[in-house]
């Protein structure tokens, strides 16, 4: 009976430690909680994005004592990739992080109606919603340095050798995850297909089949078609290129979305990926400024949780870039307000004034890591563009000059979603001060 | 001593069939209902309502409806997910369809979709029992899954896939959506689950709820006294897909906001019956008790580190996390098999007689 009492007493003492919330903020640091996953089918992608994030903070922290004399504190809350944990992380995090970060498409839905009632920033590089990059409509959501739609633009132009009308009779196949993040490219991939005469095919792969694509591929093998363009991130990266080699498919009509780019999955597969293409937007540029200076005060002093070897990948550098935006949103809020701690609505102003060109980058040690943009009110994203990157055999090449996206065809199809998104949500909060 | 039932007298068989003979349990449960009311909306904070409270009492009303299926008439199902995503989606079109229906009206009656859909699916009940049962159920599982992915009408076209709330109103307060207050939504779902679980409080002590039972533990035994078989099977299949439904439809609608189609896949239905399995099969109380245990303590403990301040990465937390359950699943079914119900009726009966056990 004693100890049941006693349990009885530890379990209300918890339960009241859990409604009484978190614990307060410190007043010199800001918060930049990331919804990390490093558990779950997921693991293996996100993990080295993750910890370039998690170090270049550290870095900042170790080396400038955080920027200019605030400290940053990266928390991580676990979500696995599941949409319910995720929600929680956000309820859980929003009244300390200045900024939250969904990483999954998925969490993104779920989070984008809110942040514009508890105005919080979602930093979303790269994925999320493609619409998200028109700022009129969603006030508090950024996209850089490029959406989706981007990259379905920018891989169609790089198959066809930048003539979309070559591409008139051809069959594509779109093998893609079947969750809101695989579904995105459909609706803009469907309009190219009607416009230049190509015959479009998804073929969804259900979380459950994963790793186990035979069903797919054998599909693939039957249609024989002219490119296959993937939209694949966890496991179900690795298991299509398996597949892929397995079945002898050319791995020179084989593209994938950046997120389908991991050093790892292809070192699976190792030569027989060879050919194998990836559209990125960021590039590991290894003796660059900043990763010499991860690498000394990070990586050298054991701080790191990265495996050997993950800091030239293409995901650990990105991890580090994401990063600097968040950092870089932070400074350019900072020198705005005149201020020190900046508060999630000051964050919002720095993430719609990011200027990032070419001389900048330098000077802040990323040359050649992300292409040069800058954002505003009106263009959350930024439409930076990107690079094919082509896999040699043991690591990724840039194999063109900078993409960009066709914007005439985006944007129309872009604004018409966001003002559908907006009223379906009505009532929905439209930046109307923005006059661009 | 302070469960001491002397002088209680019972003098009417109405007081004799009251829900609750004994004193202590009326007053214990007038305490929980006040803690639920008002203290725990007094004191908790938007977190607590939305990662505790709200899905705590959403996934025992689901527990609860599947426990009138396998607890009440012993037929095992593996598509409480699926009878769910029913719900869910049928609330969403008929909100969709007409904008300016009330809320609670739309959630009561997408619980009768799912409630036929789950007497479809239960009709091979009348042949099959046990685990034979259990991969039919499986089949609507699957299959409906894949409908809520292939059939595009129900998720309006949507691009994404996925089904999102928008703000409702009713009376003039915004219930659902992302401008509904966290204590709205809460009374809102502990409203329509106080009125559930009464409704099902009665129906099983009633003479429907002794059919099922009879059904449940010797279904030859019940149709030789003259139950109906049909009638009794397919009734638990249908007030359990109701209440599922119901369950469904407010865990899109108040809690997550949002949905996608694998959201309503497998691992959504073990929960439900780990919870009530857990919580003990055949009892109200226990979908309660299996629901703090499953949904609550896994969040309550993720914030233990943070809030001692100790220095655990969260992707750590996460495998604790798992691994304390897991033990702790395992050593709660080892001390008492019929879940944590009767482990409290074990309690209360001690309780009863202490401090003369003999």
């Amino acid at each position: 009976m004693k100890t049941l009492s006693r349990l009885g007493l530890l379990s209300a003492a918890v339960a009241m430690g859990a409604l009484a919330g978190l614990p307060a903020l410190a007043q010199d640091s800001v918060n930049v909680t990331n919804l990390s996953y490093r558990t779950g089918p997921f693991a293996a992608t996100g993990t080295p994005v993750m910890n370039g994030q998690r170090d270049y903070i550290m870095m900042l922290n170790e080396r400038d004592g955080g920027v200019n004399g605030v400290k940053i504190v990266y928390d991580e809350c676990e979500t696995g990739y599941n949409t319910e944990k995720g929600a929680e992380c956000y309820e859980k995090t929003k009244g300390s992080s200045i900024v939250t970060q969904p990483w999954s498409t998925g969490i993104t839905l779920q989070v984008l109606p809110k942040s514009n009632v508890d105005k919080i920033p979602i930093l979303a590089p790269g994925y999320g919603f493609s619409p998200m990059a028109e700022g009129k409509t969603f006030t508090w959501a950024f996209n850089p340095p490029t959406t989706y739609w981007d990259g379905a633009s920018m891989i169609l132009q790089n198959i066809a050798d930048g003539n979309l009308d070559s591409l008139k009779g051809k069959k594509i196949v779109l093998l893609h995850l079947d969750a809101p993040f695989g579904k995105e490219p459909i609706p803009l991939m469907q309009a190219y297909a009607e416009k230049h005469g190509f015959t479009l095919l998804p073929i969804p792969v259900g979380l459950k089949e994963m790793q186990n694509q035979s069903a797919q591929w054998l599909q693939i093998r039957r249609e024989r078609p002219d490119f296959v363009v993937m939209w694949g991130w966890g496991a179900m990266n690795a298991g299509a290129l398996t597949e892929a080699a397995k079945t002898k498919f050319p791995m020179d009509k084989f593209v994938g979305i950046w997120w389908s780019g991991s050093d790892a999955d292809l070192k699976t597969v190792g030569e027989a990926g060879k050919g194998y293409r990836s559209i990125s937007w960021s590039f590991p540029v290894s003796d660059s400024k900043t990763m010499q200076d991860i690498k000394t005060h990070v990586i050298d002093k054991g701080k790191s949780l990265s495996a050997p070897g993950e800091f030239d990948y293409v995901f650990y550098q990105r991890g580090v870039v994401i990063s600097m935006f968040a950092v870089e949103a932070i400074k350019s809020a900072q020198a705005h307000f005149n201020t020190k701690v900046v508060t999630p609505e000051q964050l919002r102003w720095g993430f719609e004034n990011l200027k990032l060109d070419d001389a900048y980058l330098a000077e802040i040690g990323f040359t050649g890591m992300v292409p040069p943009f800058s954002t505003s009110c009106a263009n959350h994203a930024g439409h930076s563009g990107g690079w094919m990157l082509q896999w040699d055999g043991a690591k990724f090449v840039k194999s063109s000059d900078l993409l960009k996206a066709d914007e005439t065809m985006i944007q129309p199809l872009a604004i018409a979603e966001a003002k559908k998104y907006a009223e379906a949500n009505a009532p929905w909060p439209t930046n109307d001060e923005c006059k661009m | 001593m302070l469960y001491r039932t002397a002088g209680q007298f019972k003098t009417s068989y109405v007081a004799d069939h009251a829900l609750f003979p004994v004193r202590q349990d009326a007053w214990l449960l007038a305490f929980i209902l006040l803690l639920a009311f008002v203290v725990f909306p007094m004191t908790a904070s938007e977190f607590a309502f939305r990662a505790l409270l709200i899905p705590v009492l959403i996934y025992a009303l689901a527990a609860l409806g599947l426990n009138i299926l396998t607890g009440y008439a012993g037929q095992l199902s593996l598509g409480t997910a699926a009878f769910m995503g029913v719900g869910a989606y049928a609330c969403y079109k008929m909100t969709t369809i007409f904008p300016g229906m009330n809320l609670l009206l739309a959630i009561g009656l997408s619980g009768f979709f799912s409630a036929a859909v789950g007497v479809a699916f239960g009709l091979p009940s009348l042949r099959i029992k046990g685990f034979y049962l259990a991969i039919a159920t499986l089949a609507a599982q699957f299959f409906l899954v894949w409908l809520f992915e292939k059939w595009a009408w129900l998720y309006n076209y949507n691009a994404s896939g996925a089904i999102q709330v928008t703000n409702i109103q009713m009376l003039g307060i915004t219930v659902a959506g992302p401008q509904a207050s966290a204590m709205v939504q809460y009374y809102f779902v502990l409203g329509v689950v106080c009125l559930v679980t009464v409704f099902a409080i009665n129906i099983t002590r009633g003479r429907i709820g002794r059919m099922w039972k009879a059904v449940r533990d010797m279904d030859i035994a019940a149709e030789l006294v003259g139950i109906n078989l049909m009638k009794a099977k397919l009734s638990a299949f249908a007030v359990s897909s109701y209440i599922v439904g119901i369950a469904g439809a407010l865990f899109v609608f108040l809690w997550r906001g949002a949905a996608e189609p694998v959201l309503f896949d497998i691992p959504l239905s073990f929960r439900v019956l780990f919870i009530a399995i857990i919580g003990g099969l055949g009892s109200i109380l226990g979908n309660y008790l299996g629901a703090i245990l499953i949904v609550a303590l896994p969040v309550i403990i993720s914030t233990l580190p943070a809030a001692l301040g100790l220095p655990i990465p969260s992707a750590m937390v996460e495998h604790l996390n798992t691994m304390i359950i897991g033990a702790l699943i395992i050593a709660f079914l080892i001390i008492e098999p019929h879940g944590l119900a009767r482990f409290w009726a074990i309690i209360r009966e001690k309780l009863i007689i202490w401090p003369f056990p003999h």
